[in-house]
């Protein structure tokens, strides 16, 4: 299943499908409502960017279906599994086998130096020898010679590139990155964005992503908009996606 | 500088997690060496008051010539605010019931006891009450041995040379029964104003008179510095650390205490560094920020001295809110265990170390990581620099060890106390070296895994440096409470063996040479076997090397031992619990020569070799000293100054003979017989004393106790504080890891097991070193042996591996209850 090439097959159920999912969190004084009512499927080898502002839920709905969060109502289903169901240990269990992760800052371990940082989910999931799997990773992604540094003494567009070997290091099928080139310039930005590129298509993995960045939604196969907690497809005509 | 200003509130400081540590320390600090300060001081208050009660007062003048003190002598004690009581001894005939007995009179003022309380009966089977004052006018009370020798009963009359007294009770203590000669026969105690028309005293009558004082201190000792030039030959002014009974047991108590303060002025310490340093950590951020802004280094100096001027305030008034109700707790708990109100006294003296504590912890030890903000690179802002390499740090932290030290060596007093402490600390950092060493190149090889115990071994290789910094807090602060459990341990021990259930509790004296078998016999057939016994010589020390003892000492040694008769032995062997330090002991067939206490010998400034003559009756001797050697005072055994061999210059000269032994309180009844038999033997009765000595050793246990309870409690705050400054990474790393794909299970598994080996080493390594300075305070300040203790041993390291486990557990809390998204979002 790792291996799957078929970006479109139509007889394979999606990789990724959200059913009227609502998401409130409670305040001190009253309710918020984050996602209202938002339905989604994502085919095997897809990649998508989900795009809006500040504030309109995007992070949420990537937690919900990444299954870091259970969303208030509705259901999500992750390679055939529906997560929002399943407990915290198999949900867990489920994303150190079949999930990736690159987020916006980052998130890598200040004392663990590059190769370790890489290493770890490849430890979580029991692989055999770790430590090769993360060196042959962190020189695809060109830190080959920073493998005993530190995150402290690599620069943003590095740290991203560790954060991404991490993310492909436990053969996930399903990648998902919050802003991934949000903390970098446009150059670097451009470079992490390409090399993710290549790796998602490389491994086969189905990618989605939380963006502002115009272009790098852009290159992605299919667009989301979110505002207000609903979520709309503009080609789709402006519809919601069913 | 109105940023400043703004950026200067308490309020906004609170909201740092890490200034509430920093500021919980602080307080914690001050509130733990002000309880021990404060109770210290009670308890020394307390303890003195206890152990005046063996003088019914502060202080005795006894007046051994047989004639009252001039009248003015105590008026300068009323002048001076002192208190004051009469009474006056002797020994006399009594008549009444079935014959006569020769009995011991003590006639005491209504004042009588200005300290502690007498134990009377009112009749043989009533209960035993505790009283302020002694029997009214035309009273007596007497001893129970007393009412069968004479088959009296209460109410019925006793003469007192021309008098009749009533017998209104039975005479069980009275607070200053100590071993004074003149009281071997049976007690009368009558009221003072009755002496004269008794017409027993006439003039040549051997009779003492004691006059009592209390107050405070300084009046006792400026009365004392008037009174010294006045006093003769045969006045004996009495303290209780004189009394030898007595004073190594509240010396030890009030070192434990001492050396529970110190130990909790370094923990303090620690936890302020600890807290401190990781508030200077993460502020590095915001003070790249506020440079950015324009602020300069001076000013971002200005702007942390003055909020750590701040804390230290805040933390001492806390500290000290927490202290007093405290204090007063502990102080009322003592109340319970005395079973009498103690009078407490808040002792603002004992504030100052307190206070002190704070000021030294935060200038040593949280100002220069906070000083060392200045020089963070307004450059962070945009991208995170190096953090220091700790090599910085080395000179402040050989300041701070320094200030510490000196703070604790001031607090205690005791250079043996600092030297043994660092000792032990020197030797926990160097086996920490070691431990890090073969941490690091054991766990090296060690590849991680879905398994609990390869993640947990992975975590404390690349958290190496975390792991071996925690570690060594943890060993310190369990060496420090290790060092505090063991001590009390073998001061308890000590305690106990020096007092066994069977201790002595009778002593025999005045036996008449020719009766020592007969004596013996007697107790033998009891089933009560008596202790070695002793021929005694009473004789006065008068020369030194030929010159008179007073003119050859210096003016300003009061010695009790010049002023009075000593008692003068001649013995074979060595009792068992003397021991020579000097010369030695006498060989089989020498007849010269004289062994010497060694305390007196110091304060004599004797040596071997040194000649000295007695004068015992109308004859004088002279020996060479040929051996010093230590003396066991409160074995409760015949102990000796001077000790002759057998054979020697004493063979031949009037001698009786002392021994002691014990007897159960079932078969006090022996002793009519024995008396009957013996009419000239005294009986020393001490089974009272030593009961009440057992109550003092207990009350100071209860408070070592509480004190021990306060330290440990002031340790476990330090490793949470240890804890909870990795709180934000260890939490980070949890989250991530369940991001990743982490079980919960093997999180929470791999975590515990992470610090129950932390805990294990730690534990471990503080033990040994706690063993290290027990070792060396034991022979400096406690006179103990040294043994290892596998007691502690083995549970220690044990113990703090489980309490560590339960710590890490308890931190990963929030990582296990929040959905990871939410946590990394936090944590950003």
């Amino acid at each position: 299943m790792n291996q799957m090439t078929n970006p479109t097959a139509e007889n394979q159920p999606p990789m990724l499908r959200a059913q009227d999912l609502t998401h409130r969190v409670r305040l001190e004084t009253d309710t918020l409502t984050i996602l209202q009512g938002v339905n989604l499927e994502i085919n095997r080898g897809e990649s998508v960017a989900i795009v809006g502002r500040s504030g309109s839920g995007k992070t949420t709905l990537l937690g919900l279906l990444a299954g870091l969060d259970t969303p208030t109502e509705g259901s999500v289903e992750l390679d055939g599994a529906t997560i929002s169901q399943l407990g915290e240990d198999e949900r867990a269990r489920l994303r150190a086998s079949r999930v990736g992760f690159v987020f916006q800052s980052f998130q890598l371990l200040p004392a663990l130096t590059a190769l370790e940082n890489v290493m770890l989910p490849l430890e979580l999931a029991g692989f055999e020898e770790p430590e090769k799997r993360a060196r042959e990773l962190l020189e695809r992604v060109g830190l080959g010679e920073r493998l005993t540094h530190t995150p402290r003494q690599l620069s943003g567009g590095e740290q991203q590139r560790v954060a991404i070997a991490r993310a492909f290091a436990s053969d996930p099928v399903v990648l998902f990155a919050d802003e991934p080139t949000g903390n970098l310039d446009n150059r670097t930005g451009q470079a992490v964005s390409d090399l993710l590129m290549a790796l998602n298509r490389e491994q086969g993995t189905t990618l989605v992503m939380v963006t502002h960045d115009e272009h790098l939604a852009a290159r992605c196969s299919r667009q989301f908009h979110i505002e207000a907690g609903q979520l709309t497809e503009p080609e789709a005509l402006g519809e919601p996606v069913s | 500088m109105a940023a400043e200003q703004k950026l200067m509130s308490v309020r906004r400081d609170w909201r740092e997690r890490d200034v509430r540590v920093v500021l919980a320390a602080l307080v914690i600090a001050v509130a733990t060496v002000a309880t021990i300060a404060l109770f210290a001081s009670q308890l020394q208050r307390t303890l003195v008051t206890s152990a005046s009660s063996f003088l019914a007062a502060d202080r005795q003048l006894e007046a051994e010539n047989g004639r009252p003190i001039p009248d003015t002598w105590l008026q300068e004690a009323d002048a001076r605010n002192l208190e004051t009581g009469q009474m006056v001894e002797f020994s006399t005939m009594v008549f009444g019931g079935g014959g006569f007995q020769l009995v011991s009179v003590k006639a005491v003022s209504n004042e009588y006891p200005l300290r502690g309380e007498i134990e009377v009966q009112s009749g043989p089977d009533s209960p035993r009450e505790l009283v302020q004052t002694g029997p009214k006018p035309g009273e007596v009370w007497i001893n129970p041995r007393l009412l069968r020798l004479l088959e009296l009963e209460i109410g019925d009359a006793l003469e007192v040379g021309n008098r009749e007294l009533t017998v209104s009770g039975l005479l069980i203590r009275e607070p200053d029964g100590g071993f004074r000669l003149s009281a071997l026969a049976p007690r009368v105690m009558m009221h003072q104003s009755d002496v004269e028309s008794t017409g027993v005293i006439q003039e040549g009558s051997r009779v003492e008179y004691v006059y009592l004082f209390a107050g405070e201190e300084s009046s006792l000792e400026s009365y004392y510095q008037w009174l010294q030039p006045r006093l003769e030959p045969s006045h004996e002014w009495e303290g209780v650390r004189d009394g030898e009974t007595f004073s190594r047991s509240l010396e030890r108590a009030e070192r434990f205490l001492l050396l529970g303060g110190s130990l909790a002025v370094l923990l303090a310490a620690v936890a302020v560094a600890v807290a401190s340093r990781q508030y200077a950590l993460s502020q590095r951020d915001t003070v790249a920020l506020l440079k950015t802004l324009g602020l300069n280094g001076a000013g971002i100096g200005r702007l942390y001295l003055r909020r750590l001027v701040l804390w230290g305030i805040t933390g001492m008034v806390g500290g000290l809110l927490v202290a007093i109700p405290l204090f007063w707790l502990l102080a009322s708990m003592l109340s319970d265990v005395l079973e009498r109100p103690v009078d407490i006294h808040l002792d603002p003296a004992a504030l100052m170390p307190a206070l002190l504590t704070a000021l030294v912890s935060l200038f040593a030890f949280a100002y220069p990581p906070i000083r060392r903000l200045r020089n963070v690179p307004a450059m962070r802002v945009l991208r995170s620099q190096p953090g220091e390499s700790g090599r910085e740090a080395w000179p402040d932290m050989l300041v701070a060890i320094v200030a510490i030290f000196g703070l604790v060596w001031l607090y205690a007093g005791e250079l043996a106390l600092v030297l043994s402490l660092l000792g032990g600390l020197a030797l926990l950092l160097a086996s920490l070296a070691l431990l890090g060493w073969g941490l690091v190149t054991a766990l090296r090889r060690i590849r991680g895994g879905g398994n609990a115990w390869r993640l947990a071994l992975v975590g404390l290789y690349r958290h190496r440096n975390a792991s071996l910094s925690q570690i060594a807090v943890f060993a310190m602060t369990l060496m420090l409470a290790a060092t505090l459990v063991l001590v009390r341990t073998s001061l308890l021990n000590d305690w106990q063996a020096q007092l066994p259930e069977d201790a002595p509790n009778h002593f025999l004296i005045n036996i008449a040479p020719d009766t020592v078998d007969e004596v013996a016999g007697f107790w033998e057939q009891q089933g009560q076997p008596l202790e070695e016994l002793y021929p005694m010589v009473r004789g006065r020390l008068t020369e030194l090397n030929g010159e008179p003892v007073k003119e050859a000492v210096s003016k300003d040694e009061r010695i009790g031992a010049l002023n009075r008769e000593l008692n003068l032995t001649w013995m074979a062997s060595l009792p068992e619990d003397n021991e020579i330090i000097d010369g030695q002991w006498f060989a089989d067939s020498v007849q010269t020569g004289v062994s010497v206490e060694a305390e007196l010998a110091e304060r004599l400034g004797l040596k071997l070799g040194d000649r000295l003559t007695f004068t015992i009756g109308s004859e004088k001797i002279t020996e060479p000293v040929t051996s010093i050697r230590t003396v066991q005072w409160d074995s409760m055994k015949p102990n000796f100054y001077m000790a002759f061999p057998p054979g020697g210059a004493l063979e031949g000269l009037p001698a009786t003979w002392i021994t002691s032994f014990y007897l159960p309180p079932q078969k006090k009844t022996a002793l009519n017989a024995f008396s009957r038999q013996f009419p000239t033997v005294s009986v020393l009765e001490i089974d009272h004393i030593i009961g009440r000595i057992q109550e003092i050793v207990q009350q100071v246990t209860r408070a070592i106790e509480a004190i021990l309870a306060l330290i440990l409690a002031a340790a476990l705050v330090v490793m949470a504080a240890v804890v909870s400054a990795t709180l934000r990474d260890r939490q980070r790393e949890g989250a991530l890891l369940r991001t990743l794909g982490g079980r919960q299970t093997l999180l929470v598994r791999s975590t515990m097991l992470e610090f129950a080996v932390l805990g294990g080493f730690a534990g471990f390594l503080g033990v040994v070193a706690a063993e290290a300075a027990v070792y060396a305070l034991q022979f400096r300040m406690f006179e103990g042996s040294f043994s290892w203790h596998w007691q502690v041993i083995v549970p220690i390291p044990v113990i703090s591996a489980i309490v560590l486990s339960l710590f890490g557990r308890w931190q990963l809390r929030p990582v296990l209850s929040v959905s990871p998204m939410l946590l990394l979002r936090r944590l950003e």
